[in-house]
This record gives C-alpha cells, structure tokens and sequence, in this order.
C-alpha cells in the first residue's frame, strides 16, 4: 500500500512516517503542501495530509482530490493542530475520510488508520 | 486576563510535551510580564485572529529544546539546527491549535496562523502595549521554558 504523507513541517511528516514505518507501511512519500502533493498522487493508496500549510492548505487540496476524476476515492486522514469542532465538520464536509488532532499517540493513528481501511 | 483564556495554553503544553516528547512539565504561576521581557534562545510565535486576537509564544532554553526534539525525533542533536527550528515550530502550533480547541467549546472562535519561529540567544517577543501578555513558566529537569499568551479577546485585554 503507498502511502502520501503531506505537511510542511519536516517534524512531523518524520514522525508520522516513523509510526507508519512501525505499523508495516513501506512504501511513503512525503510532499511539503497541498500543490507539491498533487503531482505526486499516481499510485498513492492513502493520504495523510496537514490543515495549515503554505502554497495550498489542506482543505482545498481535500476538495481538488474530490474533485478530481483519477484521484477522488483515494481514502484521506486529516493529521493537524486544528482541534475545534467545527473545523472537524468542515473538514468531514470537504471529504475527509478521519481526522487525527495533533499532538497524537501512535496507538491514536493506528486506531484511524483502522477504522479508514475496515470501510474500503 | 480572566484564568478561563490561560488555562487551555497550560493544559495544551503539557499535552504536546507529553504526548510527542515524553517530557512531564511542572508547570509554575502564570505572571504578567510587565516590563521586563522573557528571554529564550528559540521561540515559535504564533498569530491569533477572530474573537480572540494577538499570539501566542513558546520560549525555550536551548537545553530543552534539544532535549524536546531528541525525544521527540529520536536524534541526538548538538546545537540549534533547521530540526530543531522545525520542532518548535510544531510545538507552538499544538499549544495554539490544542488551546483553539478548548477555547471554541467556550464560545471563542479564532483561526490561527502559521508559525514563525526566532533564534538568538537571550532573545525576547515585544507585543503591542494595548495587549497584555501572561507567562505561563513550566519546569522540566534540563531547564524552564515559557509559553506566552499576549490576546485580546473580543476587543477586551
């Protein structure tokens, strides 16, 4: 399974690499945005993606793979700081299959990661 | 400041040091800073904007802040570097995106920008004069850092 992991904080995409590293994932990708991202979804079989990032956010990178014929039912995690409620409707709304508020334990992805795959 | 504004920053930075660096801050009583500035050796500031408006700082020693990435990374790391820089970074947005959150339930929506972070030893943030900042100390073994909460909310100090 190829796995994109999409967040400019260099920090973050090593730990959450890490984590998916332990789980069994190999095959990882890193992309600093959500514009760098596009162009490297070929092949990609599940997203983790930032909320705030410079060039394009999360959101709108959310929406353009929704929006888009190739890409649009590639399952998407939302990994990110923004801990209100109602930025999670927003970003469920946009098409978000789960949400991972930062700071967050390797037991806490692994349990989203889950719940993603059993729908597939 | 009424305490219900201060008191998500505390539990959001112990939250973020405890969950992505196993670190357990003590934290200390919450100060305002008044004329005398808050030194550190790296900082992440983070801008706040909608009914609550102003920053929010994270200031750290250069020992914990190397302590924070080590454990957070897994890397042993000498000096300051882009890592480290990045690191902090991240910190500052879990301290402001955690709080956010709690802040929210209350009924104060904000959105929060992307963090900026500064290196310099001994360095300080200087905030408007109309906005007052707390300082919330915290104690770890390699050192104490603070976090700095400088908002107004709904136009209010």
């Amino acid at each position: 399974m190829k796995v994109i992991v999409i967040d400019d904080s260099s920090t973050m995409r090593r730990i959450i690499k890490n984590t998916l590293n332990r789980l069994g994932f190999n095959d990882i990708i890193e992309a600093e945005h959500g514009l760098d991202a596009l162009t490297k979804l070929d092949g990609v079989d599940l997203i983790f993606t930032d909320w705030n990032m410079p060039e394009m956010d999360g959101l709108t990178f959310v929406k353009s793979v929704r929006g888009s014929n190739s890409y649009k039912n590639i399952p998407i995690i939302m990994v990110t700081t923004e801990a209100a409620k109602e930025d999670i409707v927003e970003a469920i709304k946009s098409g978000v299959n789960n949400y991972v508020v930062k700071p967050f334990t390797p037991e806490i992805l692994k349990s989203k990661i889950d719940s993603v795959l059993s729908t597939l | 400041m009424n305490v219900e504004y201060i008191n998500p920053f505390i539990n959001s930075t112990i939250k973020a040091l405890t969950t992505m660096c196993s670190l357990k801050p003590q934290r200390g009583k919450p100060f305002l800073r008044g004329s005398v500035p808050t030194k550190s050796d790296i900082s992440g500031t983070i801008g706040v904007a909608g009914e609550a408006m102003g920053s929010v700082t994270v200031n750290f020693p250069q020992e914990v802040a190397l302590k924070m990435v080590e454990n957070m990374l897994g890397l042993q790391i000498d000096e300051i570097n882009d890592d480290v820089k990045d690191a902090v970074g991240e910190i500052a947005n879990m301290v402001a995106g955690g709080a956010k959150g709690e802040l929210s339930e209350k009924g104060y929506g904000f959105k929060i920008a992307l963090p900026v972070v500064c290196v310099g030893k001994s360095h300080y943030t200087a905030y408007p004069k109309d906005v007052p900042c707390v300082v919330i100390p915290f104690i770890l073994p390699e050192g104490e850092f603070t976090v700095e909460v400088a908002l107004k909310i709904n136009g209010k100090n």
